[in-house]
């Protein structure tokens, strides 16, 4: 007897992923604008190793985005993972990243529900949360930030501010505390 | 309460009892295991401890192939290497542990470097990892009522050259047999029956009311409660207690269980910082922030704590508290624990008494405030929170 399994291609997890990837590589511009923007984040970052990578990633096979260290800063490498990282977030599926990556879930809940593994040390892993929760601050509006971050939002500067720095790194950035 | 999505596991078969030690042979035989490494610490053995241990082994025709006692208070990566290359070398095929938290945490560590194959520990290092192939059987028998590291899927390891304490969480490193015998803890002296119980009394209450909090591990912190409050008092009063002992013994790994599931939160985060900072032991700093920090997260888990009255208080003092009084409540049972304790046996009650001065506390507070446990707490905490709660506890 054969027991061939065809699936199929299906549209809503391709959409998925997809989005996904879009989401990642916001992620990823986010922080490294947040390390510009904002010095609780360059304070989290001084932490860390020097030349410190970090992927986050969707098993088996799904989208990932990867930042690097360097001299203080953070660089985004985009997708794929070129190199091995020194701290890696394995999201184990994509249905259990989607929440997160939509800001319909916390990132420490997220933990907590076994949803993703690290691999790398764990104190490196809790910084890059701290850092995360400061760069959705950024990008989601305080009715979801209210959900998924453990307190009250925080930002140094504007939403607006927060996105020219994003989408244009090389854009200059208001001095720390400009919310206008 | 039932959580959206949850993940509980609790891989260890339990031996608890009179002559438990004496089973182990039979538990090995049944892993296929026929020579055995014995990882323990000098103090253990000058004491008897692992003797009995060995003398159960021999009993059973299970070949010691070698007894590594050299575990020191603090597991670190170059003990964790040494025992397993004494382990390869003597062609061992199981770990029997017999110790507390640093010689279980140093089991759990060679087992995961002969898993991985030999690989440096410090590229193992991460949490809910899958760590290797196949995991080299290991029977863990505690000599504290406390930790509950004979059941718990952590380990820290410190790294001495790089100066790093490593963490490491995963199912995979909840031991195969964790033994419960109250022999192995009649010799422990009052004052540290107190603070350990109130250690795994901590778990249990954090455990309870933790971001990943479950029926599951709700049901372990329960019954862990409930022993404690039955029991610590008559374990502190008289060692000899059997009863007493293995109740505690039970109550410590049922905390275990529930917080390797469901996490501890802010009263640890606090805790390791008053240790990092002012080197004070876990269980005395347990027993004075807990009903701290119980009282800082009243405003999210009171619904939490107030169940919690039955388990901590007894069904009279449950059933004759209102509902709306019953959190509260909980934590003034935790407090009158406490209490007597410290008239018993000097159970300190404040954070002074355990030797902090007012000037370590921002240090403390920082530290607290980046702690791993900090995260997986219900209410969130900075470091200016975290510092008025130490202040009240000072």
């Amino acid at each position: 007897m054969r027991a061939d399994v065809d699936v199929g291609p299906d549209p809503v997890r391709a959409m998925k992923r997809a989005l996904a990837a879009v989401v990642f590589w916001v992620l990823g511009r986010g922080l490294v604008a947040s390390c510009r923007l904002d010095s609780r984040v360059r304070r989290e970052v001084a932490t860390w190793p020097a030349d410190t990578i970090v992927t986050l990633e969707i098993a088996p096979d799904g989208p990932s985005t990867t930042v690097r260290l360097e001299n203080g800063r953070l660089t985004a490498l985009g997708a794929g993972r070129p190199v091995p990282a020194t701290l890696l977030v394995t999201f184990k599926n994509i249905d259990g990243a989607f929440p997160v990556l939509l800001g319909m879930k916390g990132v420490l809940q997220s933990f907590a529900e076994h949803r993703a593994s690290l691999s790398g040390d764990v104190g490196l892993g809790i910084s890059l949360v701290r850092c995360l929760h400061i760069v959705e601050g950024y990008l989601f509006p305080d009715l979801m930030n209210r959900r998924i971050l453990p307190g009250k939002a925080e930002r140094r500067v504007s939403h607006v501010h927060a996105y020219v720095a994003l989408l244009k790194p090389t854009a200059d950035l208001p001095a720390e505390g400009a919310r206008s | 309460m039932i959580p959206p999505y949850y993940e509980f596991a609790n891989t260890a078969k339990v031996l608890s009892g009179d002559k438990a030690i004496e089973n182990i042979p039979f538990e090995l035989r049944n892993l296929r295991c026929e020579r055995v490494l014995v990882v323990t610490n000098k103090d253990l053995r000058r004491l008897g401890y692992a003797d009995i241990v060995l003398g159960a082994l021999a009993d059973g025709r299970i070949e010691v192939a070698a007894v590594f006692d050299d575990v020191p208070i603090d597991s670190s990566v170059d003990v964790v290497n040494e025992v397993a290359r004494v382990f390869t070398e003597k062609r061992c095929d199981a770990m029997v542990a017999v110790g507390g938290g640093s010689v279980l945490d140093t089991a759990k560590g060679v087992r995961i470097v002969l898993s991985a194959g030999g690989e440096d520990l410090m590229e193992l290092r991460g949490a809910d990892r899958l760590i290797g192939r196949f995991l080299t059987p290991l029977v863990a028998v505690p000599t504290t009522a406390g930790t509950g590291s004979e059941v718990t899927g952590v380990a820290v390891i410190k790294d001495t050259h790089r100066h790093v304490k490593m963490g490491f969480a995963s199912f995979d490193l909840v031991p195969d047999v964790a033994v419960l015998d109250p022999r192995m803890t009649a010799g422990l002296p009052p004052r540290l029956t107190a603070s350990t119980g109130m250690d795994a009394l901590t778990h249990a209450v954090e455990a309870f009311s933790c971001r990943q909090a479950n029926p599951l591990s709700d049901g372990y912190a329960r019954a862990a409660i409930d022993l404690v409050r039955e029991h610590l008092p008559r374990a502190v009063a008289d060692g000899r207690d059997t009863t007493g002992r293995l109740a505690m013994a039970n109550a410590a790994l049922l905390a275990g269980v529930s917080f390797s599931n469901s996490m501890v939160g802010i009263v640890h985060a606090m805790g390791h910082a008053c240790g990092g900072v002012a080197n004070v032991p876990h269980g005395d700093a347990m027993a004075v922030l807990l009903p701290h920090g119980m009282r800082f997260n009243l405003q999210v888990a009171r619904d939490r704590y107030a169940e919690l009255l039955l388990h901590l208080a007894g069904s009279e003092v449950f059933a004759s508290t209102p509902k709306e009084k019953r959190a509260e409540a909980s934590i003034d049972a935790v407090r009158a624990l406490l209490s007597s304790l410290h008239e018993s046996v000097g159970q300190p009650t404040t954070l002074s008494e355990c030797g902090i001065v007012a000037e370590q506390l921002p240090e403390i507070a920082q530290a607290a405030a980046i702690d791993g446990a900090i995260s997986m707490n219900p209410r969130f905490a900075g470091a200016s929170e975290i510092l008025d709660i130490l202040k009240a506890a000072l």
